[in-house]
C-alpha cells in the first residue's frame, strides 16, 4: 500500500471527530427533550390545579354531565324507549356503546337546572367540536369536517339522521343530514301550522337559561336559507307561527335525502339542547319522529356540553409558541382549546441540503415527534375527574437549536477533517514525490556498467533529507573508489616504465658489450623478450586512459558511416584471411557527428573481440540501420553466446572473461579494456554500446547507437 | 670534434644507461640530474643537443621549464624530450615550446641513438646549401631529404623529425596509401594509433598554419592516410 494510502486512512481517523460530535448532539437533544417534558407536565399539572373545581369554566353551566370517576367504568342500563337507539360513537374516546339512559318507558322528566351532576352520560347529549370557522350556511356540509367519529346517529325503524354540532365564538352551529328517500316540503304559501300542509320538520329544542323549554321548528318552503319559527299562543288562543330571526337554517336535498345547516346562539340555550326529525312522507301525513327530544311535548332530554366560552380564553393567557393546551371532558370530548403549534419564534428551520442530509443520518425515530402531558381536572373534593388538560409542545423549539448547532459542528468538523485529510494526503504525496524522486536518482547514479553520474544535491533538513545526503556521500565514496580503480591500470602502467626502461636500457647497453660470452647470449635474448611482453602489457594498460584523452582531445566533424563501414570491412577480409566479412549497409548515406578515426578504433576492438571468440571460417557480420533518431551498428559472430550475468559488465573497464584460445596464437594481452574502450567511444558518439546472444544461443551480437545529428 | 650531448633525467639508472649508449655511438656526454644543475651548466657552455626527460625530480613539468630557458639561450639546439608518460597533451605542449622531437622512454636505444643521429645530419644540413638530389617536390610541396626540411608554397613548415619522416613516406608516393604501421616504421618509433593520429592532425595543423586550404593529407578511413595532389 503506497505512503498516500496510508496516510489517507490515517486521516480518515479524524472522522472521529464528527462522529463524537453527533454524538454529544444526540444525547443533548435527549436531555433537552426530557427537561421539557418535565417542564411541560410541570406547566400542565400546574394549569389542571388552577382548573380544579372549575366546572363554571368548563361547562357553560356550571355543571358537569360528562363524569368520570377517577376509576370510574360507564354502566349501562337497558332501555326499552321507542325513541332512543343505538348511537354509534361519537367521539374516539368514548367507551359507550349502546347505552341509553332511561329504564323507563318514557324518559325521565328533566330535572332541574340545580341538580348535581349525574354519574353517567346520556346517549342524548350532543358535544359539539370546536370550529375554526363559522360554517356557510347553505345546506352544504362542505365546512364541516368529515371524520367518522365525531357524527351520532340516530335512528327509527328504517329511518336514520347524523347530527354534527359545532361551536365557535358565541353560536352553536350544526348539521343535520337525514336519510329520506322522500323529502316532503311544506306547501308553500301555507301557514306553517296548518297540519294538512306540513312536510318534513325539524324540530329545535333547548333549556334556556332561565330553564324555561323551548322549541322551534325549521320550516321547508323549499330548499335555501330558512328563519326558524317558534310557536306561541295567540290573543285568541290560537297557535301562531312566529318568527325566531336568531335562529336560521338551510335546507339542501340531497342523494340520501336532505341536509339541514342550522345556527343557534349558545346564550338562548342552556344546559339542554335536542333535535327531532319529523319524518313524512306527504304533507300532512303523520310523522315518524325521531331524535333527541320527547315527541310528545318536544321536551329536551339530552345536554350541550360545551364549555364556558371564558374557557379559551383562560387558556389563551398561557399560550406559548409551540404550545397547544386543550381541555376535554373526561371522555375525551373537546372542550376547549388554545393552539399555539405552529408558531416557533426561535429560529428558523435549517432548509440546506448539507442540514437535511445531517438529519437524515443523526435523527432517531421519534425525535422530531410533539411532547404531549395530560393532567385531570379534579372537583373541588379531589373526587370526581372532571376534565382533562393536554398540553401539546412541538418538538421543533429545541430541535431546531439541535440542528443549527449540528449543522454549524459537523460543518466545522467535516471541514477540518477534510481539511487535515487534504493536507496528509498532499504530504504524503509530496513524501512520495520526494522519495520517488530519491529512488530514481539513486538508481541512475549507479549505471548497470558501475559508472557513477551526479547526484542531486539537498538541503532538506528532515530525515528523507539525510537519507538523500547518505546517498550523496556513498555514491561519492564509490565514485572516488571506482575512479581509482580505472586509473588504477594507467597509473600503474605510469609507474612500471621507470623501472622497465631501466631494465631495457641495461640490457640494450648489454648487448652492445663486445665481450659478452656466448653461451650468455641466450639468457640475454630471453630477457630481452620477457621485457618486450612487459612492454607490450604496459602499452595495453595504458590503452584505456590514451583513449580517454584521444577523445576529449577529438575534433567532430560530420561524416557518412556507410563507406567508413564498407571500407573497414575491406581492410579487415585483408587483415583476418580465416573469417569471412559479411556487410549489411542502407542504401543512403547516414551522417553523424563525430570523430571517424574514433570510429574506427571502436569497430578495430570490435572486431578483434568478434574474430577471437568465433571459429575458423566463421562470417561475421557488419550491419548499418538507422532507427528513429539513432544509426544503429551491429557485429554478429557465431560462437559461443554470451553469459546472462555478464551482460552488463562486459563493458566496463578491466572486465575479463576471454576464453583460452589456443588456436589462436595472439600473444596480445587482454585486459578486458577493448570493449571498455568500444562504450567510451560509443558514449562520445552521443549513444551506448550493448552486447546480447544471438537468437538460439548460436554467438554474439555487439550492438553500437550513435546518435544522429 | 666529438659532438657534445646532454642528457637530463633523474632516474640515474636510465641515466647511465643512455650515457653509456650514447658514449659507445661516440658523442661526449653530459648527464644532469635535476633542471637546476643542467641549467647551470648549460648557462656556462652549451651543448650540441639535449635530450631531457619532462618530469625532473619534484618538477613534474620541470623538463618543459629547462626546455624553455634552454632555447632562450639556442633557438636552434636541437632537443628531444623523453617522457614515461605517453599523454598527448605533453606531446602538444612540447612540440609547441620548441622540442624537435618527442620519444617516449619504451624506445629501444638503438632507436633513440638512431634520432639523435638524424638530427645532427639535420643539423648539418641546414648549414649547408642545400642539395637537388635529395629533394622531392609535389605540387606546392618540396622535400629536402638531406635537410630534413618542408617547405610548402616556398614557406617552411617547421615540422618534427618524427612528423618529418611521415610527410615524406606518404608525400614520396602520392596517391598510395600508407597505414598506421608503415607510418610508424617510417618515423622509427613505436607508437599506438592513437599517437599517429595526433601527429597526423598536427601536421594538418602546421600546414594549414601557412595555407588554410591545405588538404593533400587524406584519411583513408580503416586503411591508413595518403598523400594527394
Amino acid at each position: 500500500m503506497s505512503l498516500r494510502l496510508k496516510l489517507l486512512l490515517l486521516g480518515l481517523l479524524t472522522l472521529v471527530l464528527p462522529w463524537g460530535g453527533c454524538r454529544y448532539a444526540r444525547q443533548m437533544e435527549a436531555a433537552l427533550r426530557e427537561g421539557e417534558l418535565n417542564s411541560l407536565q410541570a406547566v400542565t399539572q400546574t394549569m389542571a390545579a388552577s382548573l380544579q373545581g372549575r366546572t363554571d369554566l368548563l361547562y357553560r353551566e356550571g355543571k358537569n354531565h360528562d363524569v368520570a370517576q377517577a376509576t370510574a367504568t360507564i354502566t349501562a342500563q337497558a332501555t326499552s324507549d321507542p325513541q332512543t337507539a343505538t348511537s354509534e360513537a361519537p367521539t374516539s374516546a368514548t367507551a359507550a356503546t349502546s347505552t341509553p339512559v332511561s329504564s323507563a318507558s318514557e324518559p325521565q322528566p328533566a330535572p332541574s337546572d340545580d341538580e348535581p351532576a349525574r354519574s353517567q352520560p346520556s346517549p342524548y347529549d350532543l358535544t359539539p367540536i370546536m370550529l375554526r370557522a363559522p360554517p356557510f350556511l347553505d345546506g352544504y356540509g362542505d365546512e364541516w369536517p368529515r371524520t367518522p367519529g365525531i357524527w351520532r346517529y340516530f335512528t327509527r325503524d328504517k329511518h336514520r339522521f347524523g347530527i354534527l354540532t359545532g361551536v365557535y365564538e358565541r353560536m352553536l352551529y350544526g348539521l343535520i343530514e337525514v336519510e329520506d328517500d322522500h323529502l316532503v316540503f311544506d306547501a308553500p304559501g301555507t301557514n306553517p301550522l296548518e297540519p294538512s300542509g306540513i312536510g318534513d320538520r325539524v324540530w329545535l329544542g333547548m333549556r334556556d337559561p332561565q330553564g324555561v323549554e323551548r322549541q322551534f321548528f325549521l320550516p321547508a318552503p323549499g330548499a335555501g336559507v330558512v328563519t326558524a319559527r317558534r310557536i306561541e299562543t295567540g290573543e285568541y288562543g290560537q297557535q301562531l307561527a312566529v318568527d325566531e330571526p336568531r335562529i336560521t337554517g338551510a335546507w339542501q336535498p340531497n342523494a340520501k335525502g336532505y341536509r339541514v345547516e342550522f345556527r343557534v346562539p349558545l346564550s338562548m340555550i342552556g344546559q339542554r339542547f335536542g333535535v327531532l326529525i319529523d319524518e313524512r312522507n306527504e304533507r300532512g301525513a303523520t310523522p315518524i319522529s325521531y331524535g333527541t327530544l320527547y315527541s310528545d311535548d318536544l321536551h329536551t332530554v339530552g345536554h350541550l356540553i360545551v364549555s364556558a366560552p371564558e374557557l379559551t380564553g383562560y387558556l389563551a393567557q398561557f399560550i406559548q409558541p409551540g404550545l397547544r393546551l386543550a381541555v376535554t371532558t373526561a371522555s375525551g370530548s373537546l372542550l376547549a382549546q388554545a393552539d399555539a403549534m405552529g408558531q416557533v419564534a426561535i429560529l428558523r428551520p435549517q432548509r440546506g441540503t448539507l442540514a437535511l442530509f445531517y438529519r437524515r443520518f443523526v435523527d432517531r425515530p421519534g425525535e422530531r415527534t410533539p411532547l404531549v402531558s395530560s393532567a385531570p381536572i379534579y372537583d373541588r373534593d379531589h373526587h370526581n375527574v372532571i376534565g382533562n388538560l393536554t398540553a401539546t409542545e412541538t418538538a421543533d423549539r429545541w430541535t431546531r437549536l439541535r440542528d443549527r448547532a449540528l449543522t454549524e459542528m459537523l460543518n466545522f468538523t467535516i471541514i477540518t477533517s477534510g481539511a487535515a485529510i487534504i493536507a496528509m494526503f498532499a504530504f504524503a504525496a509530496w513524501l512520495a514525490v520526494r522519495l520517488s524522486r530519491l529512488r530514481r536518482a539513486s538508481e541512475s547514479a549507479l549505471t548497470r556498467e558501475g559508472l557513477v553520474t551526479t547526484f542531486p544535491e539537498t538541503e532538506a533538513p528532515d530525515e528523507l533529507g539525510d537519507v538523500a545526503r547518505g546517498f550523496s556521500t556513498l555514491l561519492g565514496r564509490l565514485n572516488e573508489y571506482t575512479g581509482y580503480l580505472r586509473t588504477l591500470a594507467g597509473k600503474l602502467a605510469h609507474e612500471i616504465r621507470t623501472p622497465l626502461t631501466i631494465v631495457r636500457s641495461s640490457l640494450e647497453n648489454l648487448e652492445s658489450e663486445k665481450e659478452v660470452p656466448a653461451s650468455a647470449r641466450i639468457y640475454l635474448e630471453r630477457a630481452r623478450q620477457g621485457s618486450e611482453r612487459l612492454n607490450a602489457i604496459l602499452v595495453a594498460m595504458g590503452a584505456a586512459t590514451r583513449v580517454e584523452e584521444a577523445i576529449s582531445n577529438a575534433e567532430r566533424s560530420r561524416f557518412d558511416l556507410v563507406p567508413l563501414i564498407a571500407s573497414a570491412a575491406d581492410s579487415y577480409r585483408i587483415a583476418f584471411p580465416e573469417r569471412r566479412f559479411a556487410t549489411e549497409l542502407p542504401p543512403e548515406t547516414l551522417m553523424i557527428d563525430g570523430a571517424p578515426d574514433l570510429i574506427m578504433q571502436m569497430l578495430d576492438k570490435l572486431i578483434d573481440n568478434a574474430v577471437d571468440f568465433s571459429p575458423a571460417g566463421a562470417t561475421i557480420t557488419l550491419r548499418l540501420s538507422v532507427d528513429s533518431h539513432l544509426a544503429v551498428l551491429e557485429v554478429d559472430n557465431p560462437g559461443p553466446p554470451i553469459a546472462p550475468k555478464a551482460q552488463g559488465r562486459l563493458f566496463e573497464s578491466l572486465w575479463q572473461s576471454r576464453r583460452d584460445s589456443g588456436g589462436d596464437s595472439d600473444s596480445r594481452p587482454h585486459f578486458g579494456l577493448g570493449l571498455y574502450i568500444v562504450r567510451l567511444i560509443a558514449e562520445f558518439h552521443g549513444g551506448s554500446a550493448s552486447a546480447e546472444s544471438l537468437p538460439g544461443d548460436a554467438g554474439a551480437r555487439f550492438t553500437v547507437r550513435l546518435a544522429r545529428p | 670534434m666529438k659532438r657534445q650531448v646532454a642528457i637530463v633525467e633523474d632516474e640515474p639508472a636510465i641515466r647511465d644507461n643512455y650515457a653509456a649508449a650514447f658514449t659507445r655511438e661516440g658523442y661526449v656526454v653530459r648527464a644532469y640530474g635535476n633542471r637546476k644543475q643542467a641549467m647551470a651548466a648549460f648557462a656556462a657552455r652549451l651543448p650540441d643537443l639535449a635530450v631531457i626527460d619532462i618530469s625532473l625530480e619534484e618538477e613534474p613539468e620541470g623538463g618543459f621549464e629547462l626546455c624553455r630557458q634552454l632555447r632562450a639561450l639556442s633557438p636552434e639546439l636541437p632537443i628531444i624530450f623523453l617522457t614515461a608518460r605517453d599523454s598527448e597533451l605533453d606531446a602538444v605542449s612540447g612540440l609547441r615550446l620548441g622540442a624537435d622531437d618527442f620519444l617516449t622512454k619504451d624506445l629501444s636505444l638503438a632507436h633513440l641513438i638512431a634520432r639523435v643521429n638524424a638530427l645532427f645530419r639535420r643539423v648539418d644540413a641546414l648549414r649547408k646549401p642545400s642539395e637537388t638530389s635529395q629533394v622531392i617536390r609535389r605540387g606546392p610541396l618540396t622535400l629536402d631529404g638531406e635537410r630534413m626540411q618542408v617547405e610548402w608554397e616556398g614557406q617552411v613548415v617547421l615540422l618534427s623529425l618524427t612528423e618529418f619522416w611521415i610527410v615524406h613516406a606518404l608525400a614520396r608516393n602520392p596517391g598510395h596509401v600508407k597505414n598506421r604501421q608503415q607510418l610508424m616504421d617510417a618515423a622509427n618509433v613505436v607508437l599506438d594509433d592513437n599517437t599517429i593520429t595526433s601527429h597526423v592532425k598536427r601536421i594538418r595543423r602546421k600546414f594549414q598554419s601557412i595555407d588554410p586550404t591545405f588538404d593533400a593529407v587524406q584519411t583513408v578511413y580503416g586503411m591508413g592516410y595518403r598523400w594527394v595532389e
